[in-house]
């Protein structure tokens, strides 16, 4: 076992803090809750020269060919910052399906357009039910002459309103299990009969009601093989999970460091408040948890860097991650008294994206099931 | 970072399990966390020379000393298997495997390691030790003890009372912390550490009973007990340093140890969840059920890394800070929540006495049940654990 991360990884991190604590301050960040596209575009260029759009990517795809872990420690950042825009739904969601699963021609194309910051990408899974299952998954794809015909909706789709393209999970046929007969297409956001209307949500990111009323999509456009699309979803909820992890675990880690500052400069009763044992006890709980997160964030991740992902690894760190989140923000707002319930203090822009967080790449309830099973009950 | 076990580590576990199939019986009771390890002492000293043999009694120790130098990744998971498959006698009274040895490696004279480290790495009966720290009105605020330990020529007159000493009535010696001075500005300052035999005229050692009636812990009387100067460990009023050490590799074994014994409940409570019929259905479908054990292996699973993560700090050189603290308030209010889940599971049948043939799960979530909250007090309690997080992890002022 190593516990170590390498120089590279302390000089990304490092990096990553030092661009994302400039360019990204919280004044900003406020600054996107209003902006009608809600993220700096400016930014993302600098971003991608920075080499993070495609960090994972092969060297061929305009990538800087680092591991999982490497991609992980740049998204806690993100996360500590509470970076706006669709870095996570391109990046996490649509770019690493499609390094895994697409055709030479589909990763040429896209892997080098997103690794240039030039194309923004989303990826359209849930529907009017709410969960994550593949038998309640209605929109249809069919075949007419050589292409495909979209028909239905799809909800709470992240930033498609700047997407340029949408992974589209969708019905073509009907096999023994749900499972069968998932297709996912690669669908132009911009294109004819795609309609979309904004689902306000608490969080401050932007998610959307998609409609397909008969959108033409070429076979091309077809990511991995017909009816085997349900794969790719589990491939994608997995790597997924882990980043919003990562997200989380740098939510976490900022909100501790506010809220024990915090108790170090406020005094009452003539002393700072976090001499008291109250408040204090209540951090340490917050230091185990945070630390929690980020050793199961870490296993996780290291499992998929390795080539050998653990399932009830991954579900372990999301099932935490998405607890955590929400009790270290609770508890860091009582610490904080009145003024942490104002909208002039930070941290409510955390609290506010605690539900955002968790129902990304399955629930808790999911990945609680996932760990059920692999305990054998 | 890299969260594998490697092959090593791998193989010595899979050895623990064959030594814990052939050596243990299969009805073997599991509740040592009632009555620490003292009830059948025959029994556990005979395994204790049996691990000796395998060379896993003190692994982490130089060769010279009996050890064969395992790593600290190597102790971590033999101390997780030995919780896991219940094997008795692996402690040696508790403090002379975890502390009293790599403190007198640290500490101590070359005679004192000479005479005491062989017998501890022995399994023998004069290999155990207790440790006698805490006292009537030194708990928690452990510098405020009382024990007085007087220079008198080559030697020091010992007079006071200890209490909540686990195995002293096993105990052929003794580590002793005892103040040596009183003018001094910060009480913590005027203590030092000694070894007593405990066959030494004017020891007295009396039992106290458990909450369940078992004999773990004990109070001890020293009257004008006379030691050789040659017992001081390290240097006079040093002593504090010394207890800060004892104390943080005590609370290094302790989340291998929860890890081991909870998994092995955990694995348990599922099968026989996945057994037991309730309502027409497994018990195992019951979504509360479900996630409350998948809760529990989460952070069970948590407990898992901290342990190595702490074990991986000390091989680097590097003096963990509050890490230890952590680990056992983690593995504290798991072991908790493990007992009151599994008493849950069993229902009904979670009162039955740990040792009736109607107990389930060879008693083991009775042992936890009845064995957490004093687990949870000793080698320091949640709230003093906390402080230190909050002190020293979070630099926040000190809280009392």
């Amino acid at each position: 076992m190593d516990f170590s991360l390498t120089e590279e990884q302390d000089m990304l991190r490092i990096s990553a803090r030092d661009f994302l604590a400039k360019e990204c301050p919280k004044a900003k960040v406020r600054e996107m809750y209003k902006d009608e596209r809600g993220y700096d575009t400016q930014m993302w260029l600098s971003m991608a020269e920075l080499g993070w759009m495609g960090l994972i990517f092969p060297e061929e795809y305009g990538g800087m060919a680092a591991n999982f872990l490497d991609l992980v420690i740049l998204m806690e950042e993100m996360g500590r910052n509470i970076l706006p825009g669709p870095y996570f739904s391109t990046v996490a969601l649509c770019a690493l399906p499609l390094l895994e699963y697409g055709n030479s021609d589909q990763k040429t194309n896209f892997l080098r357009q997103i690794a240039k910051g030039e194309a923004v990408w989303t990826f359209a899974l849930g529907e009017e039910s709410g969960t994550y299952k593949a038998s309640d998954v209605k929109l249809r794809a069919l075949l007419e002459g050589t292409n495909y015909v979209l028909r239905g909706y799809k909800l709470f789709v992240t930033d498609a309103h700047v997407s340029d393209y949408i992974l589209v999970v969708s019905r073509t046929g009907e096999g023994n299990s749900p499972e069968e007969g998932i297709t996912l297409f690669i669908v132009d956001a911009k294109g004819p009969n795609v309609k979309m209307e904004a689902i306000p949500t608490i969080g401050g990111d932007r998610q959307f009601k998609i409609s397909f009323d008969s959108v033409v999509v070429s076979k091309d456009n077809i990511l991995g093989k017909i009816d085997n699309g349900w794969d790719i979803v589990n491939f994608i909820f997995q790597r997924a999970a882990v980043l919003k992890c990562a997200e989380i675990s740098g939510a976490c880690q900022s909100v501790l460091d506010i809220t024990s500052s915090y108790a170090k400069e406020r005094v009452q009763f003539d002393r700072p408040i976090g001499s008291f044992q109250a408040v204090q006890h209540k951090l340490a709980n917050m230091l185990i948890d945070v630390e929690a997160v980020q050793y199961l964030l870490y296993q996780a991740a290291c499992g998929i860097s390795s080539g050998s992902p653990s399932p009830w690894q991954i579900s372990a760190a999301k099932v935490k991650a998405n607890e955590v989140y929400q009790r270290i923000c609770i508890e860091a707002i009582a610490i904080h008294g009145a003024i942490g319930y104002t909208i002039d203090h930070d941290i409510g822009l955390y609290y506010r994206r605690v539900k955002a967080a968790e129902f990304v790449a399955g629930d808790t309830d999911l990945h609680r099931e996932v760990i059920s099973a692999a305990l054998g009950l | 970072m890299d969260f594998r076990l490697s092959e090593k580590e791998l193989a010595l576990k899979e050895e623990i399990r064959k030594f814990a199939e052939a050596e243990l019986p299969t009805d073997f009771v599991r509740n040592t966390l009632i009555d620490g390890e003292f009830r059948d002492f025959e029994f556990e000293i005979t395994m204790s020379k049996k691990l000796a043999q395998r060379g896993w009694l003190v692994m982490s120790w130089p060769e010279k000393y009996g050890g064969r130098g395992a790593s600290l990744f190597e102790q971590t998971v033999y101390e997780m298997e030995i919780a896991y498959w219940g094997i008795p006698g692996a402690w040696m009274g508790i403090s002379g495997i975890q502390w009293v040895g790599p403190c007198l490696m640290m500490f101590g004279t070359e005679e004192q390691r000479d005479k005491y480290l062989p017998l501890i790495a022995s399994g023998e009966k004069d290999g155990v030790w207790c440790t006698c720290y805490s006292e009537p009105n030194a708990g928690s605020d452990f510098a405020s003890i009382q024990t007085r330990a007087v220079k008198d020529g080559n030697h020091y007159i010992i007079n006071g009372q200890k209490v909540w000493t686990s195995a002293a009535h096993r105990a052929r010696w003794c580590w002793l912390a005892a103040r040596t001075a009183s003018n001094v500005v910060k009480k913590h300052q005027g203590i030092s550490i000694f070894i007593v035999d405990m066959k030494t005229p004017g020891v007295t050692v009396n039992p106290i009973l458990n909450y369940y009636g078992r004999h773990h812990f004990n109070e001890v009387f020293f009257d004008n007990v006379r030691v050789p100067a040659s017992n001081l460990v390290g240097e006079e009023n040093k002593g504090w340093y010394y207890l800060m050490q004892s104390l943080a590799l005590e609370r290094r074994s302790i989340a291998p140890t929860i890890y081991g014994s909870l998994k092995w409940i955990l694995e348990e409570l599922a099968s026989y969840a996945a057994q037991t019929e309730y309502e027409g259905q497994s018990l195992s479908r019951n979504s509360l059920v479900r996630a409350k054990l998948t809760d529990l292996v989460i952070d069970l699973e948590v407990l898992k890394i901290f342990a190595f993560q702490l074990a991986w700090q000390i091989s680097q050189g590097q003096i963990p800070i509050y890490e230890s603290s952590r680990n056992k308030i983690m593995g504290d209010d798991l072991m908790k929540r493990g007992a009151i889940t599994g008493a849950e599971i069993l229902g009904i049948y979670s009162q039955i006495d740990p040792d009736s043939k109607w107990a389930k799960l060879n008693g083991a979530v009775q042992g936890a049940y009845l064995g957490f909250p004093g687990q949870a007090i000793a080698a320091g309690t949640a709230e003093i654990e906390k402080s230190i997080i909050g002190q020293f992890r979070l630099g926040l002022p000190k809280s009392y």
